[in-house]
């Protein structure tokens, strides 16, 4: 018999308070009323205590509750030989099987299956075990448990993933299991090919004291070759008026020796439409470039696939090709100004694939409503404020969701009647003396700026300012950029669902060198971008990435992802759950190939297809020395199974835990609390009764 | 106190149910025409309308009451005379102090006094006695003089009485005794909390004036047996002193200490030829009216 915590045997102290309680006096707080103290004042008055205790039943429940309460926190426990008897030499085994998809390399995974079910055969009866499935991800079966059915159906089930291998999950899970484990010993069996690529993951994860770790490698001894297909890239072009792609794959040989007259093939919408073979020299990479294809107005998916070698998985990459994106501008210039006031502009935004820029220019005299029909954005440069109706359709236009560019120049009067579409106010042209200005405060975090944030990424402040517009900001608008001398640059204000900013020097060469610098034609494009709400679409997702739907929704056509009704097919052919609640519209994509989610209320019935590639990183098959991985983990090397069954002496804290006496000792005070309440009720009642 | 023996065919009646009768008459014609009912066959139930003697007509009276029978025999005028009422004057004097009205739970002891003068007075009516009442705390609260039509005003002002007021003996007594210059039966209703010498030494008066005095001694249970159990602060209702006490210790002294002033008040009493009887408010009214009868019946045997 132990205490974990005999301190609280001090709290026995407290069993005084109930005897001391019941032997003073105690004194009723009402006063009784008598007809006449007469005979009680001839009474000799003696002042005394209440020495003899009453109720000798109700103070021992009262006593009774105590100890066991004090008892209940000193945790106690039983050191019994028999119960040391029956957990000596169980086992705590936990099984992790790597699942990653480099284990679909020729046999690895029938291998570490057989593996894995020689693990659960080898259990002692006593034995309990985990079966922990992982790849980037961990996922375990039933915990602890005896039923080894149960396991072998769970091996015999499991399927090869499409994930990368890390290790930090599953030997977290496995570390936790140990941890709320009470057999003496605990093992672990890790059947993986030990990729060196997912050692990483597995920093700063240490077993329990007595822990061991037997790894079973599956893996060739011989060096293994593997070809993959690292990626495509896309080349548009526009011929006769229509779009088309040449599709480029790069290929890469980790193999140590060169491969030549390697197939290679591209697939469009599941059909092959050019095969070439390339030469891949030892542990390098080519580039394979396929005859440019005319794209349609709809999104197709394609493939790149080389000749099946022993891993698969990366022998095929999948994308899918969207239509060429063009955002619509419109820049409304001034009829009296010089002809190249609109140049640069027109000419950075001229220049563009991904996406391309529709520029329609027009003059202030000649703007009207129906200009904007089709427009995503409008650039008034160097121009005042639309007068009458087109003045009124811009602000409507505006709050629908439209971007307005506004460049000060010497004509930006905006007079007082004008629609309020300015981030502030526009003060006159102030000149700056010598080399001029500059800007001195970027928001690098704005979208606009961010593609500047990386060093040797382009630097905006070489720009010289000579001349600009002072602008006092709204309250409600925010200074993306300000001058050397504090007055804001780029001032921004939304309006309703649209956005306008306020830039306070020309986008030409006449007030600023902007234009002549390399950063204007990103500049101008980060800005027109912004203002059109452009998303470039994304060709493909690595596999195990969880999608928001709600990101696809514009090519999914429907009026919102509230209102869709998904159906979400995987590669596999299987119709997976897409989230509800909160996470409404996420879907995990799990598996390598082409997903396809429908929308039932969608208008248009072609569903969206994405394509999901696996990691790359898990190409690369260098093995890391299991036993160093052990004992990274253990703590201990050169350990090997016979050495690996220490008895893990049970700690009086394990003992404790496992035998819980305290909760015992809990209910039982528990039980004399409500017996003492009953008690005493019982007898307040009687003396109120007698009062 | 002991309880009495039942007489056969009494009914007795808890106080605890009287006390839901609201009118005071009809709570006394429910215990003494019950009582009477039960007792009509009782030895000292003798007091009624007799022919005593017969006198010579004397001039002014009643000629109603001239025999015409003897005139017709002896040619001469007689009168018959008759023992046909006591008229004693009944007087309750009746003290309303304020620890009268102390109750442990039952009736408290002013209205067990109340029922108990409601229903003597009641009975000494039906013998055609005179009925009176005075009430007394520190001085004379309220009198009412004997008559035999003032039944109905004694059981008013019974209904109306209140114990408001710490009470003495002396002061107020010596005031009473003026009101009784006619010997009459003069009934104390009272706790008596005073030393049994002083109560008799104010009693004496009454009794030397040729009074018939009885003492009924009223007390709660609680009075007499001290119940109590936990420590706490008793207040005396008179004087509004708080005594801290410890009822468990003080539990056998005090009854000694009652018994004692119980026994002394009684043997005084006698000693006086002053009758005195202990109610326990617990007890059944019947028999305060026994123990009255009791006493009445020994004054004709004396008479």
């Amino acid at each position: 018999m132990g205490l974990l915590a005999p301190l609280f045997l001090l709290g026995l102290a407290a069993i005084a308070v109930p005897i001391v309680i019941h032997m003073i006096q105690r004194e009723r707080k009402e006063v009784i009323e008598f007809p006449s103290l007469m005979f009680v004042r001839r009474i000799p008055f003696h002042s005394f205590r209440r020495q003899r205790i009453r109720h000798w039943f109700l103070l021992l429940l009262r006593c009774a509750a105590l100890v066991l309460l004090v008892l209940a926190f000193a945790r106690p426990f039983v050191r019994s030989p028999a119960l040391a008897a029956v957990t000596d030499g169980a086992r705590e085994v936990v099984i992790l099987l790597d699942r990653s998809y480099s284990m679909g390399f020729g046999d690895h995974w029938e291998r570490a299956r057989d593996a894995a079910r020689d693990a659960v055969n080898g259990l002692a009866p006593d034995d309990r075990a985990t079966l922990i499935f992982f790849d980037s991800g961990a996922a375990a079966g039933p915990r602890s448990t005896t039923e080894r059915a149960s396991l072998r159906g769970l091996i015999r089930d499991v399927e090869l993933g499409a994930g990368v291998t890390r290790y930090g999950p599953a030997l977290k899970l496995a570390e936790g299991i140990f941890e709320s484990s009470e057999l003496p010993r605990l093992e672990a069996v890790m059947i993986s090919d030990f990729q060196r690529s997912g050692v990483d993951s597995a920093a700063g994860i240490r077993f329990p004291e007595g822990a061991v770790l037997t790894p079973v490698p599956i893996g060739s001894d011989v060096a293994a070759a593997n070809v993959s297909v690292a990626g495509v890239l896309f080349h548009r072009e526009y011929f006769s008026g229509r779009e088309r792609v040449a599709v480029g794959a790069r290929l890469t040989n980790r193999g140590a020796v060169a491969i030549e007259g390697l197939g290679v093939s591209l697939e469009m919408d599941g059909r092959p439409v050019e095969t070439l073979t390339a030469d891949l020299p030892a542990n390098g990479s080519v580039t394979v470039d396929f005859a440019a294809v005319t794209l349609t107005d709809v999104r197709v998916p394609g493939a790149v696939r080389v000749e099946a070698d022993t891993l698969p998985a990366d022998d095929v990459f999948h994308f899918v090709i969207s239509p060429g994106q063009v955002v619509r501008v419109l820049v409304v210039g001034n009829e009296r100004s010089a002809p190249e006031a609109d140049l640069y502009l027109t000419r950075a935004l001229g220049i563009g694939s991904a996406p391309a820029f529709d520029v329609r220019s027009t003059t202030l005299a000649a703007f009207e409503a129906a200009d904007l029909d089709d427009r995503q954005v409008v650039v008034l440069n160097d121009v005042g404020a639309p007068p009458g109706d087109a003045g009124g359709a811009l602000a409507d236009w505006v709050a629908a969701g439209g971007g307005l560019l506004v460049a000060a120049g010497e004509r930006s009067a905006w007079p007082a009647g004008a629609p309020d579409l300015l981030p502030g106010g526009v003060g006159s042209p102030q000149d700056r003396a010598g080399r001029g200005g500059a800007l001195g405060y970027v928001d690098y975090t704005h979208p606009v700026f961010e593609v500047f944030a990386a060093p040797r990424s382009g630097d905006v402040t070489t720009a010289r300012f000579f001349r600009y517009r002072p602008i006092e900001p709204q309250a409600e608008a925010v200074t993306l950029a300000r001058f050397d001398d504090g007055q804001p640059a780029l001032v921004e204000r939304r309006i309703g669902r649209g956005n306008v900013l306020l830039w306070a020097s020309g986008l030409d060469s006449f007030w600023n060198d902007l234009a002549k610098k390399p950063v204007y034609l990103p500049f101008v494009h980060r800005l027109t971008e912004y203002l059109a709400d452009y998303r470039p679409p994304t060709p493909w997702f690595p596999a195990g990435q969880v999608l928001n739907l709600s990101e696809q929704e514009v090519a999914l056509g429907t009026g919102g992802l509230a209102e869709a009704e998904f159906v979400v097919m995987s590669p596999s052919g299987r119709r997976i759950p897409v989230s509800a609640g909160d996470r409404a519209g996420f879907i995990d994509l799990a598996e390598q190939g082409l997903y396809e989610v429908h929308d039932a209320r969608a208008a248009d019935p072609r569903p969206l297809t994405l394509a999901v590639n696996v990691d790359l990183a898990e190409s690369d098959l260098t093995a890391v020395d299991p036993e160093e991985l052990a004992a990274t983990l253990t703590g201990r090397v050169g350990q090997g199974r016979e050495a690996s069954a220490p008895v893990r002496e049970i700690s009086a804290g394990d003992l404790e835990r496992r035998q819980s006496v305290w909760w015992y000792l809990l209910v039982a005070a528990f039980l004399l609390l409500v017996g003492e309440t009953v008690v005493s009720n019982r007898l307040s009642r009687t003396v109120l009764t007698a009062d | 106190m002991d309880a009495q023996p039942a007489a056969p065919g009494a009914r007795f009646v808890d106080p605890n149910a009287l006390a839901r009768i609201g009118s005071l008459e009809l709570l006394a014609r429910t215990v003494v025409d019950g009582f009477i009912n039960g007792l009509h066959k009782a030895p000292y139930l003798g007091v009624s309308i007799d022919f005593a003697e017969h006198r010579m007509y004397m001039p002014g009276d009643d000629i109603r009451f001239m025999d015409w029978r003897v005139f017709a025999r002896t040619d001469r005028f007689y009168v018959k005379t008759f023992e046909a009422d006591t008229n004693a004057n009944f007087s309750v004097l009746f003290d309303v102090s304020r620890s009268m009205s102390f109750t442990s739970g039952g009736v408290s002891k002013l209205d067990y006094g109340r029922y108990l003068a409601a229903c003597l007075t009641y009975f000494s009516t039906k013998q055609r006695d005179r009925v009176g009442l005075v009430t007394f705390d520190d001085d004379i609260v309220t009198r009412v003089p004997p008559s035999a039509k003032h039944l109905e005003v004694v059981l008013h002002t019974l209904d109306r009485i209140e114990a408001g007021r710490p009470g003495s003996f002396e002061r107020p007594l010596f005031k009473a005794t003026e009101f009784f210059k006619r010997r009459g039966i003069l009934l104390f209703i009272s706790d008596f909390y005073d030393e049994p010498q002083a109560i008799v030494d104010a009693l004496k008066p009454f009794r030397y004036g040729g009074n018939d005095v009885l003492v009924f001694h009223v007390l709660d249970p609680a009075e007499i047996d001290f119940p109590y159990d936990d420590a706490t602060s008793f207040q005396d209702l008179e004087t509004g002193r708080k005594l801290p006490v410890v009822p468990e210790k003080l539990r056998e002294q005090y009854r000694q200490l009652v018994q004692e002033h119980v026994g002394a008040l009684s043997k005084l009493c006698g000693e006086n030829r002053i009758d005195y009887a202990m109610f326990n408010t617990s007890q059944p009214l019947d028999h305060a009216l026994f123990q009255y009868l009791a006493m009445r019946h020994k004054l004709t045997r004396v008479r």
